[in-house]
């Protein structure tokens, strides 16, 4: 592990009086957070059930069928309904604040979907045209977006770094192979990959992160390479490689430490450039398959819906703020980590 | 071509006991308002890759445009269903019921100038035998599906086909249209050759401008040979027609909205109900019309494989079947605008069999058929397990527009103990998926002729080999015996019987599951487009259709576009001025209520 030494503390400091960035870090945090936890908001499943003397907790775990709540069928227990039924007895339910699930199509009598947002429904961002709430995909559509992010990140990173840096530390042959290794890689065009493997299998969450790891690699190594290249050639290296220090413990435990702020700058927009990738890919019809809850395939409904306006101001405003909290994140982490400390991006 | 047999046969060989027949009788179902002039703009998504009809990429959307300019021996008349003169003035039918003799006009001409004859007949069945076409199916058809063409004189033919058919299908099936002798050198560079070639055509229109990827304009003809004919009067009206490419649809309707398009299609329930109010339409500058026909409709619907361990089961088959909310689909995604299509083949008259009523969503009827077949229990997420196996299924579809209508079904299903798992494939994808029997449901449409068609999808020759329409691997005895009945058919009423008799049976053996069809045209139209009085023909699956319909059925080119109103609407446009609103809704063929 890394110490915390005092550089560190006083790049924490600086990145803490940021505070546009800090407060994105703190709410975005939260955020992360709460997704975890998303069935607790957002779920057609109730929080807790009073039932004849019993308690229920149906959020997690096995579907209780309407038969053992009183109800006359098997299958999953409608707490929407069950609520109502519950109105004149001693038996009591707390559902959660947005009583829908993503995948839900809830249909109103006399209406025609799409659904316009209202309090008395309990679509406070309205419906999508199959009469499915448009908070509760968008809730879980961040879930996702934000766990592939992350999840892609930690691949890409975890590859990329690898590489570019034995590149630089080894240097020569192996140095010249991965370069044009990478070269003719990265002029493989990504988007026709995706749109080949879609139209012959649907492609899954991990499918599609496996191909974009596969794509998404090499933007690290070339910075890595070079910061490798630069510190490699120090007299601590040299020092280390006196003592006898293996290889990787030179890297990992001597250069990486002096490379991180790199990595960690380009951390944020990272994450934001895999949230809009998937967002992409759904949105042309060949990221998750339907009907997983994302950005995308809201996006796709909204434009063509324009007369359903609730539709693509949710997912516009949504994104919109996510990927500026993740700016504002990003410009104060590299800020904090600037040599240079007289800049201001004010 | 050592074997075959002569082609020409003298004059005097003709048989003598022929009845000759021909029909200007019926009445003209155009309106003697209609105005000829105006240039008609309508869309299309893509440009075509050929203008061939035949051979590789010639499946386009516009080779029913180019097709409806080549006019075929006999056509069928949109109102009464007889046949009526074309390119023949007169028909007969030989004793034997497989051979049909025609006696050409004398007047008709290619666009070029010279004159049809028979042996251009003699030539169009050359052609779709050759091998340079590269197109097997009408090589296969023009071999064994039409035996041979025969010339007696210039003017008189006669077409021979395989199997005895009934006089009103003879024309149907073995007429065809002939192709331009003088215009084709057939070698093994046709295909390249001939893609941007303007054939020459016998109808009222021909190709008269192209740009590629932008724009194709069909011009009517300044002297047709057949102006002045009775069912031609008052039909073929507008100068020009224009089709523009706009590859989106929500873009072409900002272009219709513009006034660049006469006239827009408002089948889908948003746009009628939603896009297509206030505004333009209040202001009655444009009008909307939703006209019910009775044409055969396409098998929209699950088609169940029953290879697949568990479909082979008709308890599951049928316990899905009762598993599908489709009411509530149509009921709400679609707006209650489609119907229930009732079973595979829906809206052929007689040919159709009304006492069939589809599954309705029954969950009590459900879990006893899922419950016989040793589902009776559910895993913690609610889908049904026989201990082995969760009760799941994926449908195979190929369009993205029509995930909303599945996510319906998928989530109502769920109450039924069943999972349905979406896979949407691309195109061609899915249809290969399909064609080799590798999927487990498909959900797709298959349109269809004049009359149903059963044996290539339903027999068992068919069944379990890629490449054949059997697609849900049906392997009955029964039905093969009676798609084998059918199919050899002569008698129209005893084919109807057949009929009902095996759709009785694809609905109780229930692997294919009905969805919904769409028994009208909906439009809307800027109110310069001008339609007859009746609107359209029971047989009308589109109106403002400019040309003839490519497989016969002449309901087209009755509109025609108002010049002068044209110029005065956009005037009004730009005076701010305010007409009614017109919204007509004709159920005069309406089936069912």
């Amino acid at each position: 592990m890394i110490k915390l030494n005092p550089i560190t503390l006083k790049q924490w400091q600086r990145f803490k009086s940021i505070k546009r960035g800090y407060w994105s870090a703190v709410i975005f945090a939260a955020l992360l957070l709460l997704t975890v936890f998303a069935e607790l908001l957002v779920s057609n499943r109730a929080l807790i059930v009073s039932y004849d003397g019993e308690l229920y907790f149906p959020s997690y775990g096995a579907i209780i069928p309407g038969k053992e709540l009183g109800l006359n069928y098997k299958y999953e227990t409608n707490y929407r309904d069950l609520k109502l039924a519950f109105k004149d007895s001693d038996n009591w339910l707390l559902l959660p604040p947005i009583p829908f699930d993503p995948l839900e199509n809830h249909f109103i009598e006399g209406e025609f979907p799409p659904y316009a947002p209202s309090i008395k429904h309990r679509h406070y961002l309205g419906t999508d045209n199959t009469g499915r709430d448009i908070a509760a995909r968008l809730i879980y559509g961040f879930r996702i977006a934000i766990w592939f992010s992350l999840l892609l990140l930690f691949f890409n990173y975890l590859i990329g770094v690898s590489v570019g840096s034995l590149m630089g530390f080894m240097g020569g042959k192996f140095d010249l192979f991965f370069q044009r290794i990478i070269e003719i890689w990265s002029n493989i065009p990504f988007l026709y990959v995706i749109m080949i493997i879609a139209s012959i299998v649907v492609p899954g969450f991990w499918t599609l992160i496996g191909v974009m790891i596969l794509f998404g690699w090499m933007s690290m190594t070339w910075y890595m390479r070079t910061a490798t290249y630069k510190e490699n050639s120090r007299d601590y290296v040299m020092a280390a490689k006196a003592i006898g220090a293996t290889n990787s413990s030179i890297i990992f435990r001597h250069i990486m430490p002096n490379t991180i702020s790199i990595m960690v700058t380009f951390i944020p927009f990272s994450i934001a450039s895999g949230i809009t990738a998937l967002t992409a890919l759904d949105y042309l019809g060949f990221g998750l398959p339907p009907p997983t809850p994302s950005w995308g395939e809201l996006l796709r409904q909204g434009t063509d819906n324009l007369d359903a306006p609730w539709i693509i101001a949710s997912v516009v405003t949504g994104m919109t703020l996510i990927l500026v909290m993740v700016t504002y994140i990003g410009e104060a982490i590299r800020e904090a980590f600037d040599p240079k400390k007289f800049t201001t991006y004010e | 071509m050592l074997f075959s047999p002569p082609l020409w046969a003298a004059p005097e060989q003709l048989p003598t006991n022929l009845k000759w027949i021909t029909n200007n009788d019926d009445p003209s179902w155009a309106s003697p308002k209609a105005i000829k002039g105006g240039t008609y703009r309508m869309v299309m998504a893509n440009f075509p890759l050929t203008l061939r009809t035949v051979g590789p990429d010639s499946n386009t959307g516009l080779r029913s445009a180019i097709n409806g300019n080549q006019m075929s021996l006999v056509g069928t008349h949109p109102q009464t269903n007889k046949p009526i003169p074309e390119l023949a003035t007169h028909w007969a039918y030989d004793q034997d019921g497989v051979t049909t003799y025609y006696k050409l006009d004398p007047n008709a001409r290619w666009s070029d100038g010279l004159k049809v004859t028979a042996d251009d007949y003699l030539f169009a069945v050359e052609f779709m035998r050759s091998k340079h076409i590269v197109a097997p199916w009408y090589n296969d058809w023009y071999t064994n599906g039409i035996v041979e063409a025969k010339k007696y004189d210039d003017y008189t033919i006669a077409i021979t086909g395989s199997a005895p058919k009934s006089p009103e299908d003879m024309h149907y099936y073995y007429g065809f249209q002939p192709k331009a002798k003088h215009f084709y050198t057939m070698d093994e560079n046709w295909v390249r050759d001939y893609n941007w070639k303007i054939a020459p055509n016998t109808g009222a229109y021909q190709v008269s401008k192209i740009r590629k990827g932008k724009y194709l304009r069909f011009e009517r003809k300044k002297n047709w040979w057949a102006k002045d004919y009775k069912y031609n009067v008052n039909r073929f009206n507008v100068d020009k027609v224009h089709y523009k490419v706009i590859r989106d649809n929500n873009i072409a309707y900002r272009h219709f909205l513009r006034g660049e398009l006469d006239v827009f299609g408002a089948t889908l329930p948003n746009f009628w109900h939603d896009k297509m109010q206030g505004g333009l339409y209040q202001e009655g500058y444009i009008n909307k019309i939703w006209f019910y026909n009775e044409t055969p409709q396409p098998s929209i619907g699950f088609s169940l494989n029953q290879t697949h361990p568990l479909l082979a089961d008709k308890n599951i088959r049928l316990g899905f079947a009762h598993s599908l909310n489709i009411a509530l689909m149509l009921k709400t995604v679609l707006r209650g605008d489609y119907e229930r299509l009732t079973s595979y083949a829906d809206g052929f008259g007689d040919y159709s069999n009304p006492d069939i009523e589809p599954y309705p969503f029954d969950l009590t009827k459900a879990d006893e058929l899922f419950s016989q077949a040793g589902f009776s229990q559910r895993g913690p997420d609610g889908i049904r397990t026989n201990d082995k196996q969760r009760l799941s299924f994926s449908v195979t579809y190929s369009q993205s527009a029509h995930t909303q209508r599945l996510v319906v079904l998928k989530q109502e299903a769920k109450k039924a103990g069943l999972e349905i798992v979406l896979q949407l494939l691309d195109g061609a994808s899915a249809y290969k998926n399909v064609i080799e029997k590798k999927h487990e449901i498909a959900f797709m449409g298959f349109g269809g002729g004049a009359n149903p068609q059963y044996w290539a999808a339903w027999h068992s020759d068919n069944a379990n080999k890629p490449q054949t329409n059997n697609i849900t691997n049906t392997a009955d005895p029964l039905m093969d015996e009676l798609t084998t009945a059918y199919k050899f058919g002569i008698s129209t009423e005893q084919k109807q019987k057949l009929s009902k008799q095996i759709l009785q049976l694809i609905h109780d053996n229930g692997a294919f599951i009905p969805m919904y069809k769409v028994p009208y045209v909906r439009l809307a139209y800027w109110k310069w487009m001008k339609l007859p009085a009746h609107h359209g023909t029971k047989r009308s699956n589109t109106l403002f259709e400019p040309f003839n319909n490519e497989y016969g059925v002449h309901f087209g080119a009755i509109s025609w576009i108002d010049v002068a109103e044209k110029q005065a609407t956009k005037d009004a446009l730009s005076d701010s001025e305010v007409f009614d609103p017109v919204t007509i809704i004709d159920a005069t063929f309406k089936v069912r209520q």
